[in-house]
């Protein structure tokens, strides 16, 4: 009876366009008032939501990345990936996922990602002959990319939701190769469908300029060094490498680009700490959330139902991740983490799932939600980038979306994948 | 004036996270450079986040850049005003919850001192009832023109 309360009021909160943190809250509530439960609890709950050390990352990733994009740091890794894969056919659809890729090893957000790459690659490749669609499609699938390559605040939202201490170091490296491995299935698509399509080529610049984009680029991918150095070496916690990545860059766009200055800096506080207030506070309202799912023992009997349903573990996998990805359509990554991540990982665990493997399949699982309709937050970034409505690209981006689901069966059934190199590093 | 009160709520918050930079990036410093980790900072930092948080949290509310659902403003069109104003009213109510019982929490745990800063824990949760006040306030607005103010999925406000 609680629980038909708590989702019903959360469906119909959603669809007459209450924004998603207030409908998480004002269902957590009503579910409360059901219960008898003082609405004191609810705001309790919202309180020591954000109360969190380490959710402090999440706007300091989001600062660093506008920063990297306003010092110029995207245009420049679109360069060095432009030089060394720009000639082949469709090049500039490979040299986006690449330039996305390494966009993704210095920033920890999928929409920071999506609008600074966008915003360099899709007037670049519109003005060579590329067609739109193709443009933005690359363009948002290769920033989910992005949420497995280090650093990712995702992957600290999990860290934290998963309440038994998920190393976030392990999380940090088990994301690397499933990373490599999804970006380098995007580029063979993008290459792929460029050709069926007869998109046109690009020139090679020859290797000077190749190496100057190159030396040009390295102080901004030196953030990725710093930010895994620091956090795999132990000098930093992950909520220090994200403020000393704001630090760096500050350093870098102001002293070595010079292309950032206190105007650009304020500005991209401001638009952070907008971006920021929004994310964690449907964080703590999921958290609200969540603790009425606990209540109500929704985690125990979904365990006790799909254990009915089978007690395979690979099909167990399989119905956990058709339902995130359900749930991914309408539902934005940060609060379906923190609802999500307490009742499928003991699921998960029992049927035998390391929680670091199980990390990295929600976080591309639920990165698929963020560029499927009607809410994904990375596709409307790119929607707004390419001046295309979301309903015209949905129409071409299939092979996209089927590459993506096919790294997510690959990245699920094979977990040596995520799990051989924290193993290799001696993180477990 | 609800524009001004938006805008000093977002400075606010741009001032909050370069200050939040400034006390962390102090903290690594500190352990390394001067051997001595100052205990202070990260209590500090994290109640500095949780006032700006909830303050451009109720900023949002007047820009109205909090994602939501857009379904019926697409498919309706002006006919969808009646749900608008239901979703504006909705809103306002949920800040008057965060603001009344936002203060009996703050009131609850006064006696509480946070560690390491000697600060009574309502210090860190009173931006709640004032955010949701003002919450409440930023919705009326939206209640009489049946508008949702800011556009629904403005790319370059959600970067």
């Amino acid at each position: 009876m609680e629980l038909l309360v708590l989702f019903g009021a959360l469906l119909a909160l959603l669809v007459i366009g209450v924004p998603v943190g207030f409908a998480l809250f004002g269902s957590a509530l009503a579910c409360f008032l059901a219960m008898g439960i003082p609405p004191v609890v609810a705001v309790q709950r919202v309180a020591s939501g954000i109360s969190v050390f380490t959710l402090m990352a999440i706007p300091f990733f989001i600062f660093a990345g506008d920063l990297m994009y306003r010092a110029g740091i995207a245009e420049r890794l679109v360069r060095v990936a432009d030089a060394a894969i720009g000639r082949v056919r469709g090049g500039l659809g490979i040299v986006d996922v690449g330039a996305s890729m390494m966009f993704g090893a210095v920033s920890g957000s999928a929409i920071a990602s999506a609008s600074a790459i966008g915003s360099t690659m899709v007037p670049l490749m519109k003005d060579k002959g590329y067609p739109a669609d193709y443009a933005v499609n690359v363009t948002v699938t290769a920033a989910i990319v992005g949420l497995l390559i280090p650093p990712s605040h995702n992957m600290i939202i999990y860290s934290a939701a998963s309440g038994i201490g998920v190393s976030i170091g392990d999380l940090f490296l088990a994301g690397v190769i499933p990373g490599l491995l999804t970006g380098l299935m995007l580029m063979v698509v993008a290459w792929v469908v460029a050709h069926r399509r007869d998109l046109p080529t690009g020139v090679f610049p020859g290797w000077r300029e190749f190496v100057r984009a190159t030396a040009f680029a390295v102080p901004g991918l030196m953030t990725a060094v710093i930010i895994m150095g620091g956090i795999l070496s132990g000098i930093f916690t992950p909520t220090e490498s994200s403020a000393v990545a704001v630090v760096y860059t500050l350093l870098v766009g102001t002293l070595v680009y010079r292309s950032l200055g206190w105007r650009g800096t304020w500005e991209a506080a401001g638009k952070s700490v907008r971006t920021a207030a929004m994310v964690l506070f449907i964080i703590a309202a999921a958290t609200a959330f969540g603790f009425c799912l606990a209540l109500l023992e929704v985690p125990a009997a979904l365990g006790t139902l799909i254990g009915l349903m089978t007690d395979n573990p690979l099909i167990t996998l399989l119905i956990i991740n058709i339902m995130l990805l359900a749930l991914g359509t309408f539902m934005d990554m940060a609060p379906l983490i923190v609802i999500t991540t307490p009742i499928f990982l003991p699921v998960a665990m029992g049927a035998g799932v390391d929680p670091v493997h199980f990390g990295i399949i929600m976080m591309l699982n639920l990165g698929i939600g963020l560029v499927t309709p009607p809410v994904g937050s990375v596709l409307f970034v790119g929607s707004a980038v390419g001046k295309l409505p979301v309903t015209q690209l949905v129409k071409t981006i299939w092979p996209f979306y089927l590459t993506l689901i096919a790294a997510l069966l690959l990245i699920t059934y094979v977990p040596v994948l995520s799990l051989w190199l924290p193993g290799f590093m001696g993180g477990e | 004036m609800a524009q001004k009160i938006s805008r000093l709520l977002i400075a606010f918050g741009s001032f909050g996270l370069l200050a939040m930079t400034a006390i962390i990036a102090w903290q690594v410093f500190g352990r390394f450079v001067l051997d001595s980790s100052p205990s202070w900072t990260e209590q500090a930092s994290l109640i500095l986040m949780i006032w700006y948080v909830m303050f451009a949290a109720a900023a949002g509310v007047h820009e109205g850049f909090h994602i939501r659902i857009a379904l019926l403003e697409e498919k309706l069109g002006p006919r969808a005003r009646p749900f608008v104003r239901l979703a504006g009213a909705i809103v306002a109510v949920l800040g008057l919850v965060l603001c009344v019982y936002g203060l009996q929490l703050c009131w609850l745990v006064r006696g509480n001192t946070v560690p390491s800063l000697g600060l009574s824990r309502a210090v860190a949760y009173v931006p709640l009832p004032i955010a949701g006040l003002l919450m409440t306030l930023f919705a009326l607005p939206q209640i009489a023109s049946g508008i949702y103010p800011g556009p629904a999925h403005d790319a370059e406000e959600t970067l």
